[in-house]
């Protein structure tokens, strides 16, 4: 208990102490998984929508192709990625390994099946009532995409705060492909596994709260964004 | 518009749910469709308005096949409607803002408009907290607004106060006389018919077992079928 509370007051002085590290630690945290929370969106949003929304071969094993990817274990995926990437992998020559844009990759395969999920079922639901209206109103094939954005806008919400907290919250993955470099790859999950891994649980729980009031600002900002809509 | 109907079938599986030879409405024809549920009604306004597509056969659309351009000039309003998710007035505008018109002329419409429904004091409001009576308006408003040539009305009324329901059947007698579209109105309703029609198509297993104009249906029918659902024998 007296950790706790010690983590607490400690988290505080951490956000306010201006200490340069832990600013690059946040930073990079928040660079990484936006990014790849981004990212996902602008391939997953689409991707929803037209599995959500039409008919095609093989339609029903890709789902659920997508919801066993919606709990792939984040291990996997930097085991997968670092092969890929890693100085003998095919991708090696890129020299990716132990980088930013690994971490943002690696969160990209994992956040992308998500938010695919989530705009599957929403599509699913409201996808062919929307195409059907804008095709009595006049709408052509890309006033219909945007109509189906716009009044699909829920569901990619919450298709991007779920992406969010799963790229913000994820360790496994960028512990593998990051390395956990101190003033490179060092984000804020590494850093608690770091911490507990030496014995410092106070500054551990002190991350821990930084990292859960970070997540709370953005996942405030984008309901606020949701509610406004 | 002119509408030639010509040998269209749909299946759904192997079932036959409607069959039609020949059928013409001519332009600015105000045709009621009447028959008993599982006629076939809905899934010829369906096809008629191209959101959903026939087994076989054609349909002519002022002599030539369905385009993208004539899609700007018909509509369907459903029995239940689907309205976007933001205020009345955006989704009245919203075809117009397809048809990229300049934003005083929506303005004008649209409010134009909203007075002719009395739903300005709807304006502002969130479309998914209408009740069902002030939804029907709204999409009936969205669909008259664009003035399209072609208007399909698949029971359109069904589910409203028979004051509404006064005030829309006015309003679409209205937009037929100042703009002289193709309507197609299917109901239940021989009443309600026989008040907007100037032609009426009885339809029963997917047939049109009677077409012609709406006196000599309904006051001189030669088929039994027609007779007996006029007479209230077929229940609906």
């Amino acid at each position: 208990m007296r950790e706790i509370l010690t983590g607490i007051i400690n988290a505080m002085r951490l956000l306010f102490s201006l200490d340069k590290e832990v600013y690059e630690v946040i930073i990079l945290s928040l660079y990484v998984s936006l990014t790849s929370t981004l990212l996902s969106g602008l391939v997953a949003v689409p991707c929803g929508i037209i599995i959500g929304t039409k008919q095609f071969p093989f339609k029903k094993p890709l789902v659920r192709f997508i919801y066993t990817m919606m709990s792939l274990p984040p291990v996997i995926v930097g085991l997968i990625v670092y092969l890929f990437i890693s100085r003998r992998g095919p991708l090696g020559h890129l020299g990716l390994i132990f980088t930013p844009t690994a971490m943002i990759i690696a969160q990209f395969l994992l956040v992308t099946p998500i938010i695919t999920g989530i705009l599957y079922n929403g599509a699913k639901e409201k996808g062919e009532e929307i195409k059907r209206v804008a095709k009595t109103l006049g709408a052509n094939p890309s006033q219909t995409l945007i109509l189906l954005i716009k009044e699909l806008r829920f569901s990619i919400f919450t298709g991007l705060v779920s992406g969010f907290g799963r790229a913000i919250s994820e360790v496994g993955a960028v512990m593998i492909v990051g390395g956990n470099i101190k003033g490179h790859t060092r984000v804020m999950t590494t850093t608690i596994a770091m911490l507990r891994n030496m014995g410092e649980y106070e500054n551990a729980i002190a991350i821990g709260i930084v990292l859960l009031l970070i997540s709370f600002v953005v996942n405030s900002f984008l309901y606020h964004l949701q509610q406004d809509s | 518009m002119d509408l030639r109907i010509k040998a269209l079938k749909k299946h759904y599986e192997s079932k036959s749910v409607l069959d039609i030879n020949q059928l013409h409405i001519s332009k600015g024809t105000f045709l009621g469709i009447i028959g008993p549920n599982g006629a076939g009604k809905s899934t010829l306004v369906k096809i008629l308005s191209n959101v959903e597509d026939a087994t076989s056969g054609e349909i002519l659309y002022n002599g030539g096949g369905f385009s993208n351009e004539l899609s700007k000039d018909m509509t369907l309003v459903f029995q239940k409607p689907y309205l976007l998710r933001t205020t009345v007035y955006n989704n009245i505008a919203y075809p117009l803002q397809l048809r990229k018109l300049d934003q005083a002329e929506i303005d004008n419409r649209v409010i134009s408009m909203m007075k002719t429904m009395e739903i300005m004091e709807l304006k502002d409001q969130k479309a998914w907290t209408l009740s069902g009576g002030e939804a029907q308006k709204v999409a009936l408003a969205r669909a008259l607004i664009f003035r399209p040539s072609l208007l399909i009305l698949d029971e359109f009324t069904a589910n409203i106060d028979p004051s509404s329901m006064v005030l829309l059947e006015n309003t679409i007698k209205q937009f037929h006389e100042g703009y002289r579209p193709t309507i197609i109105m299917v109901t239940h309703n021989i009443q309600q018919a026989k008040r907007l029609c100037s032609h009426v198509a009885f339809m029963i297993n997917g047939k049109i077992v009677e077409y012609g104009e709406m006196n000599e249906v309904i006051f001189n029918s030669q088929n039994t079928d027609t007779q007996k659902f006029i007479s209230g024998e077929i229940l609906i």
